[in-house]
Protein backbone atom coordinates (compact mmCIF):
# COMPACT_ATOMS: atom_id res chain seq x y z
CA UNK A 1 0.00 0.00 0.00
CA UNK A 2 1.44 3.67 -0.56
CA UNK A 3 -0.36 7.09 -1.15
CA UNK A 4 0.74 10.11 -2.79
CA UNK A 5 -0.81 13.77 -1.92
CA UNK A 6 -1.26 15.70 -4.45
CA UNK A 7 -2.45 19.58 -3.21
CA UNK A 8 -3.77 22.61 -4.76
CA UNK A 9 -5.29 26.21 -3.19
CA UNK A 10 -9.04 24.60 -2.66
CA UNK A 11 -8.28 20.64 -1.83
CA UNK A 12 -6.35 17.97 -1.36
CA UNK A 13 -6.50 14.44 -3.95
CA UNK A 14 -4.69 11.67 -1.29
CA UNK A 15 -4.66 8.67 -4.03
CA UNK A 16 -4.33 5.01 -2.04
CA UNK A 17 -2.99 2.44 -4.32
CA UNK A 18 -2.30 -1.53 -3.75
CA UNK A 19 -3.83 -3.57 -0.67
CA UNK A 20 -5.12 -2.13 2.49
CA UNK A 21 -5.23 -5.02 5.24
CA UNK A 22 -4.36 -5.51 8.77
CA UNK A 23 -0.79 -5.09 8.08
CA UNK A 24 -1.03 -2.14 6.21
CA UNK A 25 -3.88 -0.26 8.10
CA UNK A 26 -1.41 1.47 10.85
CA UNK A 27 0.83 3.18 8.51
CA UNK A 28 -2.22 3.90 6.27
CA UNK A 29 -3.93 5.58 9.27
CA UNK A 30 -0.20 7.47 10.12
CA UNK A 31 -0.01 9.41 6.67
CA UNK A 32 -3.44 9.76 6.09
CA UNK A 33 -4.07 11.17 9.85
CA UNK A 34 -1.08 13.77 8.83
CA UNK A 35 -2.92 14.98 6.33
CA UNK A 36 -5.77 15.46 8.03
CA UNK A 37 -4.10 17.17 10.96
CA UNK A 38 -1.60 19.50 8.69
CA UNK A 39 -4.89 21.35 8.63
CA UNK A 40 -6.25 20.65 5.49
CA UNK A 41 -10.63 20.77 5.01
CA UNK A 42 -11.57 19.45 1.68
CA UNK A 43 -9.59 16.16 0.87
CA UNK A 44 -10.30 14.08 -1.67
CA UNK A 45 -9.33 10.11 -1.53
CA UNK A 46 -8.81 8.40 -4.79
CA UNK A 47 -9.64 4.26 -4.57
CA UNK A 48 -9.01 4.03 -8.16
CA UNK A 49 -5.76 1.66 -7.95
CA UNK A 50 -7.17 0.57 -3.74
CA UNK A 51 -7.60 -3.41 -5.16
CA UNK A 52 -8.39 -4.82 -1.50
CA UNK A 53 -9.99 -3.65 1.90
CA UNK A 54 -10.06 -5.19 4.52
CA UNK A 55 -11.93 -4.15 7.90
CA UNK A 56 -8.90 -2.76 9.48
CA UNK A 57 -8.57 -0.23 6.37
CA UNK A 58 -12.50 0.60 6.60
CA UNK A 59 -11.48 1.49 10.46
CA UNK A 60 -8.83 3.87 8.93
CA UNK A 61 -12.06 5.41 6.62
CA UNK A 62 -14.31 5.96 9.65
CA UNK A 63 -11.49 7.29 11.73
CA UNK A 64 -10.62 9.90 9.16
CA UNK A 65 -14.10 10.81 8.39
CA UNK A 66 -15.22 11.57 12.15
CA UNK A 67 -11.89 13.67 12.21
CA UNK A 68 -13.21 15.49 9.31
CA UNK A 69 -16.08 15.98 10.79
CA UNK A 70 -14.92 17.47 13.69
CA UNK A 71 -13.55 20.33 12.08
CA UNK A 72 -16.25 20.61 9.55
CA UNK A 73 -14.53 19.51 6.86
CA UNK A 74 -15.16 17.66 3.83
CA UNK A 75 -13.82 14.21 3.10
CA UNK A 76 -14.95 12.98 -0.46
CA UNK A 77 -14.16 9.42 -2.17
CA UNK A 78 -14.38 8.57 -5.82
CA UNK A 79 -13.04 5.83 -7.87
CA UNK A 80 -14.02 2.99 -5.80
CA UNK A 81 -13.71 -0.71 -7.67
CA UNK A 82 -16.70 -2.81 -7.45
CA UNK A 83 -15.61 -5.43 -4.92
CA UNK A 84 -14.57 -2.17 -2.44
CA UNK A 85 -18.09 -0.56 -3.23
CA UNK A 86 -19.45 -3.89 -2.14
CA UNK A 87 -17.65 -3.80 1.61
CA UNK A 88 -18.87 -0.22 1.79
CA UNK A 89 -22.37 -1.07 1.02
CA UNK A 90 -22.51 -4.00 3.39
CA UNK A 91 -20.91 -1.93 6.16
CA UNK A 92 -23.36 0.91 5.97
CA UNK A 93 -20.44 2.82 4.96
CA UNK A 94 -22.43 4.01 1.68
CA UNK A 95 -24.31 5.84 4.08
CA UNK A 96 -21.76 7.67 5.80
CA UNK A 97 -19.33 8.72 3.11
CA UNK A 98 -19.61 11.05 -0.09
CA UNK A 99 -18.90 8.90 -2.75
CA UNK A 100 -17.86 9.99 -5.96
CA UNK A 101 -17.77 7.61 -9.49
CA UNK A 102 -15.09 9.89 -10.55
CA UNK A 103 -12.45 12.09 -9.94
CA UNK A 104 -14.09 14.87 -11.73
CA UNK A 105 -17.40 14.73 -9.94
CA UNK A 106 -15.75 14.64 -6.69
CA UNK A 107 -13.57 17.43 -7.49
CA UNK A 108 -17.07 19.42 -8.79
CA UNK A 109 -18.60 18.32 -5.32
CA UNK A 110 -16.01 19.56 -3.03
CA UNK B 1 -15.60 -31.58 -11.70
CA UNK B 2 -16.95 -34.96 -9.62
CA UNK B 3 -14.24 -35.16 -7.17
CA UNK B 4 -13.58 -32.28 -4.63
CA UNK B 5 -10.01 -30.64 -4.71
CA UNK B 6 -8.41 -29.92 -1.70
CA UNK B 7 -5.60 -28.01 -0.62
CA UNK B 8 -4.32 -27.32 2.67
CA UNK B 9 -2.03 -24.46 3.93
CA UNK B 10 -0.11 -24.30 7.51
CA UNK B 11 0.63 -20.96 8.56
CA UNK B 12 2.06 -19.22 11.94
CA UNK B 13 -0.13 -17.34 14.25
CA UNK B 14 1.34 -14.10 12.82
CA UNK B 15 -0.01 -11.17 10.55
CA UNK B 16 2.70 -11.39 8.32
CA UNK B 17 1.20 -15.11 7.54
CA UNK B 18 -1.59 -12.66 5.52
CA UNK B 19 0.86 -12.65 2.77
CA UNK B 20 1.55 -15.90 2.42
CA UNK B 21 -2.11 -16.60 2.62
CA UNK B 22 -3.06 -14.03 0.23
CA UNK B 23 -1.14 -15.38 -2.92
CA UNK B 24 -1.62 -18.80 -2.08
CA UNK B 25 -5.64 -18.32 -2.21
CA UNK B 26 -4.42 -15.80 -5.68
CA UNK B 27 -3.17 -19.37 -7.12
CA UNK B 28 -6.20 -21.01 -6.08
CA UNK B 29 -8.33 -19.25 -7.46
CA UNK B 30 -6.25 -19.29 -10.68
CA UNK B 31 -5.62 -22.75 -10.94
CA UNK B 32 -9.43 -23.63 -9.46
CA UNK B 33 -11.30 -21.96 -12.19
CA UNK B 34 -12.66 -19.48 -9.82
CA UNK B 35 -14.14 -15.92 -11.58
CA UNK B 36 -11.97 -13.07 -10.11
CA UNK B 37 -14.90 -11.24 -8.40
CA UNK B 38 -14.48 -14.40 -5.89
CA UNK B 39 -11.37 -13.39 -5.07
CA UNK B 40 -11.73 -9.80 -2.54
CA UNK B 41 -14.69 -11.67 -0.50
CA UNK B 42 -12.67 -14.51 0.06
CA UNK B 43 -9.39 -13.11 0.93
CA UNK B 44 -11.38 -10.74 3.38
CA UNK B 45 -13.19 -12.84 5.12
CA UNK B 46 -10.11 -15.71 5.61
CA UNK B 47 -8.48 -12.20 6.95
CA UNK B 48 -10.86 -11.49 8.96
CA UNK B 49 -11.32 -14.86 10.53
CA UNK B 50 -6.97 -15.48 10.59
CA UNK B 51 -6.72 -12.18 12.11
CA UNK B 52 -9.13 -12.76 14.96
CA UNK B 53 -7.39 -16.21 15.48
CA UNK B 54 -3.98 -14.68 16.02
CA UNK B 55 -5.23 -11.91 17.83
CA UNK B 56 -7.59 -13.36 20.52
CA UNK B 57 -7.17 -16.82 20.84
CA UNK B 58 -3.98 -17.36 22.68
CA UNK B 59 -3.32 -15.89 25.86
CA UNK B 60 0.56 -16.22 25.68
CA UNK B 61 3.16 -15.70 22.62
CA UNK B 62 4.33 -19.01 21.78
CA UNK B 63 3.78 -19.99 18.52
CA UNK B 64 1.09 -22.21 16.74
CA UNK B 65 0.46 -23.67 13.72
CA UNK B 66 -3.20 -22.53 12.46
CA UNK B 67 -4.37 -24.65 9.37
CA UNK B 68 -6.33 -23.61 6.23
CA UNK B 69 -7.89 -25.77 3.63
CA UNK B 70 -9.36 -25.14 0.51
CA UNK B 71 -11.94 -27.43 -0.71
CA UNK B 72 -13.13 -26.93 -4.24
CA UNK B 73 -16.47 -28.48 -5.38
CA UNK B 74 -18.83 -28.32 -8.27
CA UNK B 75 -20.55 -25.48 -7.20
CA UNK B 76 -18.78 -23.76 -4.25
CA UNK B 77 -15.24 -23.41 -2.53
CA UNK B 78 -15.06 -24.08 1.69
CA UNK B 79 -12.63 -22.53 3.88
CA UNK B 80 -12.02 -24.21 7.24
CA UNK B 81 -9.33 -22.62 9.23
CA UNK B 82 -8.31 -24.94 12.57
CA UNK B 83 -6.81 -23.32 15.34
CA UNK B 84 -6.13 -24.72 18.74
CA UNK B 85 -6.26 -21.65 20.63
CA UNK B 86 -9.47 -21.08 23.77
CA UNK B 87 -12.70 -21.95 22.45
CA UNK B 88 -14.45 -19.11 20.35
CA UNK B 89 -17.41 -19.04 18.39
CA UNK B 90 -17.42 -16.31 16.14
CA UNK B 91 -20.82 -17.24 14.80
CA UNK B 92 -22.80 -15.88 17.97
CA UNK B 93 -21.02 -12.53 17.97
CA UNK B 94 -23.60 -9.76 17.78
CA UNK B 95 -24.35 -8.27 14.56
CA UNK B 96 -23.17 -4.33 14.84
CA UNK B 97 -25.73 -1.39 13.53
CA UNK B 98 -25.07 -0.41 10.58
CA UNK B 99 -27.31 2.13 9.77
CA UNK B 100 -26.06 4.53 12.84
CA UNK B 101 -25.06 8.11 11.84
CA UNK B 102 -21.37 9.09 11.74
CA UNK B 103 -21.36 10.70 15.10
CA UNK B 104 -22.67 7.05 16.78
CA UNK B 105 -20.57 4.34 14.75
CA UNK B 106 -18.13 2.88 17.28
CA UNK B 107 -14.62 2.36 15.70
CA UNK B 108 -13.96 -1.23 14.77
CA UNK B 109 -16.08 -4.53 15.39
CA UNK B 110 -17.34 -5.06 11.86
CA UNK B 111 -14.72 -8.08 10.44
CA UNK B 112 -16.81 -10.87 12.06
CA UNK B 113 -20.09 -9.06 10.43
CA UNK B 114 -18.62 -8.87 7.00
CA UNK B 115 -17.45 -13.05 6.88
CA UNK B 116 -21.33 -13.32 7.53
CA UNK B 117 -22.18 -11.04 5.23
CA UNK B 118 -19.63 -12.31 2.32
CA UNK B 119 -20.30 -15.61 2.53
CA UNK B 120 -23.03 -18.05 2.52
CA UNK B 121 -22.51 -19.89 5.00
CA UNK B 122 -20.18 -19.85 8.17
CA UNK B 123 -20.06 -22.65 10.57
CA UNK B 124 -18.43 -23.17 13.95
CA UNK B 125 -17.38 -26.85 15.94
CA UNK B 126 -15.45 -26.94 19.26
CA UNK B 127 -13.76 -30.92 18.33
CA UNK B 128 -11.02 -32.23 20.15
CA UNK B 129 -9.69 -29.25 21.98
CA UNK B 130 -9.83 -27.12 18.71
CA UNK B 131 -11.45 -24.35 16.81
CA UNK B 132 -13.49 -25.52 13.34
CA UNK B 133 -14.70 -22.32 11.25
CA UNK B 134 -15.70 -23.25 7.96
CA UNK B 135 -16.82 -20.74 5.34
CA UNK B 136 -18.35 -21.72 2.15
CA UNK B 137 -19.29 -19.62 -0.46
CA UNK B 138 -21.10 -20.39 -3.87
CA UNK B 139 -19.52 -19.60 -7.02
CA UNK B 140 -21.11 -18.83 -10.19
CA UNK B 141 -19.62 -18.61 -13.47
Amino acid sequence: MRISVNSNSTHVIVAIEGRLDTTQSDSFEKQLLEVIESGQTKIILDCKALDYISSSGLRVFLIAQKKMMAVAGKLLLCNLQPGIKEIFEVSGFSMIFSIHPDLETAIAAI
Amino acid sequence: MSKPIKYKLSVSNQLSELGNIHSTLEKLINDWDIPLQFGMPLNLAIEEAFTNVVNYAYHDHEQRLIDIEFVRTENQIEIIITDNGFPYDPTQNADPRTDLPLEERPIGGLGIFLIKKLMDDVQYQRHSDKNILKLTKRITQ
